[in-house]
């Protein structure tokens, strides 16, 4: 659906894009993820058509955006960081005039703006002056903004910043409910929002793609080992000795003291599962078992890796990495 | 097109900018009236219209001043560059609401020649109201057209609105700059002078050429407006 060639934005002798290249396949929800500055909004600015590139090309649906731009941008609903409103028209008067800017047949107004409205929630607020509403309203009318014409491609710029826990929930679950007929890309700092809603995953840092893969790719643990962190009642000693004679354990570490309960990190195999046989014998051994959890990477520990050292290379998502390090 | 226009309309007058220039436009025309017209016991209305123009250079940035500025300062301009509307149409859009507007002020001083024409014993001298009208109409127009290009250099509606006037006020005094100076470039700036055909049409003569002038001018400053609002997009 969105495929994107070595795309590189120049500002003045400042290089904010260098050289990427991603695709986006028709469906999937894409997270954009990368600290401030790293290119993100120039990519999504290029993308719908905001500002030119420097060299590189940017096809949707088959139309390339230089060429073709009223192609490409009668297929992007763009909601910025911003919300583009206007506040001294009503949110009703306001989608109206969508509607209009992007000449949506006059026989699907009425119907999609029921269907939008329903949506996102904001049929109570259609007489409201847009100035007047809360920061979640106003996101949400900008959200109605981009839906308006239906087009197949959502571009979201950090939809969810600023807004309550609820809100964030709300929208979250607005964005999921849109997969089905859309791609979506998502932009956004908070990390668990990849998790939650999308489906693969573009890291970009300094200009350039730091990493790129699908979700789980990126959350599973490293290489090929299961690691938990098991928390022991009873002496140090004996918990490790016990724990490291389970038949599977390649390594154990002793972490810290909590309260009466000592904490270990336990490595095995990735295709072996010894919490069973951990349990056990550790029951056996009188020393009882009080929590016991499995540890993956998370999205945090993964994006400051990049963000960090830059010569991060996804090892699971496939190395996609130019060779410029 | 239809749909900034409508917007822009919608905009002006859900605000109180128009009232307050249309309430002050009136306000000064009003006076006009009473000294051109009642003190001098004259009939010709023209004359309220010369005087009236002077303010225009004031009057008109103060219309354009946030057209083009303001979607910038807003984010707004985003949502037009990324729809499939050309920004040629917006920019075209906003200048003919401002025209409107003006177009409904100047519509609203007919009032002074058309009670008098019922009022006096001797008539007005329609061909010189006319005139008037027209002139007076096209001068703002061209007007609006400048302060509109200098709305599209800046975010502030306050550096629009002063850089507006300050073009204006050069272009006030060109005539008589032109003058002052002589030999072919005075008479350059003279011929370039947008007040010295507006004399001409409020002296009655309806003189095609100037027509021309101001409608090619005008034309010139929305077009050059387009270009900027174009131009930025790619620096």
């Amino acid at each position: 659906m969105i495929e994107i060639r070595n795309l590189t934005k120049k500002y003045g002798q400042f290089l904010a894009l260098d050289n990427v290249s991603f695709d986006v396949k028709k469906g999937e929800i894409m997270g954009f993820l990368g600290p401030n500055g790293a290119g993100k909004s120039t990519t999504m600015n290029i993308l719908t058509g905001y500002i030119p590139c420097t060299s590189g090309t940017v096809k949707v649906g088959g139309f390339e955006i230089m060429e073709n731009p009223k192609e490409v941008k009668s297929q992007i609903g763009y909601l910025p960081e911003i919300p583009p409103l206007y506040g001294d028209m009503t949110v009703d008067e306001y989608l109206k005039f969508i509607f209009e800017l992007k000449s949506v047949p006059l026989n699907q107004r009425k119907r999609q703006m029921d269907d939008i409205l329903y949506l996102v929630k904001i049929g109570d607020m259609k007489k409201r002056l847009i100035k007047n509403l809360s920061k979640g309203y106003r996101q949400r009318v900008g959200f109605a903004q981009a839906l308006v014409g239906n087009p197949p491609v959502l571009v979201l710029d950090e939809p969810t910043v600023g807004l309550d826990p609820s809100q964030i929930v709300e929208i979250r679950k607005l964005i999921s409910s849109l997969r089905h007929d859309h791609t979506i890309i998502l932009s956004t700092h908070i990390l668990s929002e990849v998790n939650a809603v999308c489906s693969s995953v573009v890291m970009v840092n300094h200009g350039r793609i730091a990493a790129k893969g699908s979700v789980s790719d990126f959350t599973a643990s490293e290489g090929s080992v299961n690691k938990f962190i098991i928390s022991v009642v009873g002496n140090k000693n004996a918990i490790q000795k016990t724990i490291s004679e389970v038949s599977g354990v390649r390594n154990v570490t002793f972490l810290r003291v909590d309260k009466d309960a000592a904490l270990f990190n336990v490595e095995s195999s990735r295709n072996v599962d010894v919490r069973r046989p951990l349990f056990n014998e550790l029951a056996r051994a009188s020393l009882p078992v009080i929590e016991l959890r499995p540890v993956g990477r998370s999205m945090e520990e993964i994006f400051i890796d990049i963000v960090n050292n830059d010569k991060y290379v996804s090892e699971t998502a496939g190395n996609e990495r130019g060779e410029e390090d | 097109m239809g749909t900034i226009y409508k917007r822009e309309m919608n905009a002006y007058f859900r605000s109180p900018v128009a009232y307050t220039i249309i309430a002050l436009f009136m306000l000064m025309v009003g006076l006009f009236f009473w000294v051109r017209n009642l003190l001098y016991a004259s009939t010709d209305f023209s004359g309220a219209l010369s005087m009236t123009s002077t303010y225009l250079t004031f009057l008109m940035p103060t219309l354009t001043m946030k057209l083009l500025s303001d979607e910038r300062r807003n984010g707004t301009e985003v949502l037009l560059r990324t729809s499939p509307t050309p920004m040629w149409k917006v920019v075209v859009g906003k200048y003919l609401a401002a025209l409107t507007l003006y177009g409904i002020m100047v519509a609203l001083t007919a009032i002074y020649p058309i009670v008098m024409t019922f009022l006096s014993e001797t008539g007005i001298p329609v061909g010189k109201t006319f005139g008037g009208y027209v002139g007076f109409f096209l001068l703002g127009a061209t007007y609006l057209a400048i302060s509109l290009f200098a709305s599209s250099f800046t975010e502030s509606q306050v550096v629009a609105a002063i850089s507006g006037i300050v073009a204006l006020l050069v272009l006030y005094y060109m005539q008589s700059i032109g003058a002052t100076i002589g030999g072919t470039f005075g008479s350059i700036l003279q011929w370039l002078s947008p007040l010295k055909r507006y004399s001409d049409f409020s002296l009655g003569g309806f003189n095609i050429a100037s027509l021309v002038f101001y409608l090619t001018f005008s034309g010139m400053m929305v077009f050059l407006s387009v270009l900027n609002v174009e131009r930025r997009r790619w620096q």
